[in-house]
């Protein structure tokens, strides 16, 4: 069908920072097809510069106000292979619990906040009070659990205080992790109805497959969000690893005219992070409970289509919670050990990845003898689905032409696409603005 | 491990701390931290996470003082307490997520969701600039213990 398209979205909403969405068709033929992020850089490379290692993950969990637990932990996961620091298996365990809480408590609000009002056909989660005041309690019920549990273990749930390079600052008791098993079991029904409810609205997530690369941390013995190797899988399952300390090598940043934030790619031409990612490599060390909710909502490895990134998130709420309630119970059993901070055995180079809930994210500090920071990276993981999202748009563009999409039906598809992602593009500023009423 | 304490008075600081004078509410929380004020209250930094205000919003909650940045039209570094009613945004964000979010939109969800919102006021602090960057602008660096003093006065002595 020969038709005339013209979308032009500048700031699209139900996304974390500013993203523009720009296609011209004439007659069918596609002119421009666009994902463009105008947002400033932010330069915290910059300011950790000649910063004490103790200081440098307080302010690079600064980058983000949803993913500040990843980027901390990131950031000291780094310092500490930098400064020759192994941490103790209660502190990996602590640390994965606290990851854990984080990408529960991003997913929902993604999955209920973000990307739901869509497949409920509302504009946000507003309208949704009125309709479906339930389900909006629930998540509320739900995020109000995972700020309790991050901030049990991390002093705060945003800018977490107690991780810190060498261990914790802070232990939690056991009789405050016996509470929180007492509050994770209390929100079983809740769980059980999240997935009643996405099962409900899956019939509304648009088909489109677009095979890519799909990369992500992987560990041999667990689900990787804290710690592992890096794995990248292509659609017909070829694996491909890399050591973190070589993060650039699978990375490859460069920069493209229509976007200030540098893009990514690897063996093809793009690639994706995020849930989707992960699961596609790992799906196998899914807990059982999150292999059986990825069955019941359908998603099977290697799934191509990145509106179910969203599905993919959903799997990992459920996942999340099944390992943390195991986590919590190994953390009882064996009682919490006040531990001492193990110390730097040298001062040099190092790298940290960790799993945000948008996908792999790397961290890399250098620190001179003193312990003060000669320079730093880091690559976040929205920055490296720029480049696959913008290879999605030139396949679904076409693709909806020829369907005969209307220039809204268009413009729907495409911001669902985009929010699928769940793309954190920076912090904005959060200043009220306001005028005097009375 | 409850995140609220009995009839507790909450300073919850907003903003982002490296965006210049956003970052005016954590800041505050941090002053109040390192000179020890926090005495009868607590101090919260919400940063950048302002959904997280709905954890708050219970009976155990006494009262609410929420330091934000806030652009008022008024000199820089001005600073005023107002009631969410008392104002009406100017943010047209159609959606909602907690980036691009309006903590005004949030007590209105909070509202809607029939939450006991206790006794809750803000001190609106006008910025100089919310450009990148760590660090207050001079005119709001100069008036933080000023600004810490105003607050406790306004949460413990009111």
């Amino acid at each position: 069908m020969k038709k005339t398209i013209s979308i032009a979205v500048h700031h699209l909403t139900r996304v974390e920072g500013h993203g523009n969405i720009t296609v011209n068709a004439t007659d069918g033929r596609i002119e421009k097809c666009e994902w463009a992020v105008p947002e400033a850089p932010r330069f915290f490379e910059a300011m950790v510069r000649g910063r004490h290692y103790s200081e440098v993950a307080r302010i690079t969990s600064r980058i983000c106000g949803i993913c500040s637990i990843g980027h901390t932990l990131a950031s000291v996961k780094a310092t500490e292979q930098a400064l020759g620091i192994r941490v103790t298996p209660q502190t990996k365990m602590l640390r994965t619990l606290l990851k854990h809480a984080e990408n529960f408590d991003s997913h929902v609000l993604h999955v209920y906040f973000l990307a739901a009002p869509d497949l409920l056909g509302a504009p946000s989660v507003f309208p949704l009070v009125a309709t479906h005041g339930e389900v909006v309690a629930r998540a509320l019920r739900l995020k109000r659990l995972a700020h309790e549990w991050g901030s049990l273990i991390g002093g705060r749930t945003t800018h977490p205080t107690t991780v810190i390079p060498g261990g914790f600052s802070k232990l939690p008791t056991v009789r405050e992790l016996e509470g929180l098993k007492k509050k994770l079991l209390s929100a079983v029904p809740d769980l059980a109805a999240t997935l009643d409810t996405v099962k409900a609205l899956s019939g509304a997530i648009p088909a489109f497959d677009r095979p890519t690369e799909y990369m992500a941390l992987h560990a041999a013995d667990e689900y990787a969000l804290y710690d592992g190797q890096v794995q990248s899988v292509l659609p017909d399952g070829d694996k491909a690893s890399y050591k973190v300390v070589d993060y650039r090598k699978c990375t490859n940043e460069y920069m493209v005219p229509t976007s200030t934030a540098k893009y990514t790619k690897n063996r093809l031409a793009s690639y994706a992070a995020g849930a989707l990612a992960r699961f596609n490599n790992n799906h196998g060390q899914l807990h059982p409970e999150a292999k059986k909710a990825a069955a019941a909502l359908g998603l099977k490895p290697i799934c191509v289509n990145p509106y179910l990134n969203t599905v993919a998130q959903v799997i990992e709420i459920v996942h999340s919670y099944h390992d943390s309630l195991r986590l919590v119970d190994e953390l009882i059993k064996k009682g919490i050990r006040e531990e001492g901070l193990v110390k730097p055995t040298k001062y040099s180079r190092g790298a940290g990845a960790v799993e945000v809930p948008r996908g792999i994210l790397f961290h890399e500090y250098s620190y001179d003898k003193d312990g003060m920071c000669l320079g730093g990276n880091c690559i976040i993981p929205t920055n490296q689905n720029h480049a696959n999202i913008q290879g999605d748009f030139e396949a679904l563009v076409p693709q909806l032409l020829q369907e005969g999409a209307t220039e809204k039906g268009m413009e729907k598809r495409l911001e669902m696409l985009v929010r699928a992602y769940d793309p954190c593009i920076s912090c904005s500023t959060h200043f009220l603005d306001v005028h005097f009423v009375r | 491990m409850s995140i609220s304490s009995a009839r507790s008075r909450l300073l919850i600081g907003l903003g982002n701390y490296c965006a210049s004078d956003d970052a005016i509410g954590p800041r505050l929380i941090e002053h109040i931290a390192e000179k020890g004020l926090e005495k009868g209250f607590r101090a919260i930094d919400l940063s950048g996470n302002p959904l997280n205000l709905l954890s708050y919003l219970e009976p155990a909650t006494a009262r609410i003082l929420i330091v934000d940045c806030a652009r008022m039209g008024r000199k820089p570094g001005s600073c005023v307490f107002f009631k969410a009613n008392d104002v009406k945004t100017q943010k047209r964000l159609p959606g909602m997520s907690t980036h691009e979010g309006d903590v005004l939109k949030i007590l209105d969800l909070a509202e809607q969701m029939k939450y006991r919102i206790p006794p809750l006021e803000f001190m609106g602090i006008e910025p100089q600039s919310t450009e990148s960057g760590i660090g207050l602008s001079q005119p709001l660096e100069s008036r933080l213990p000023e600004y810490a003093a105003i607050a406790v006065k306004k949460l413990c002595g009111g």
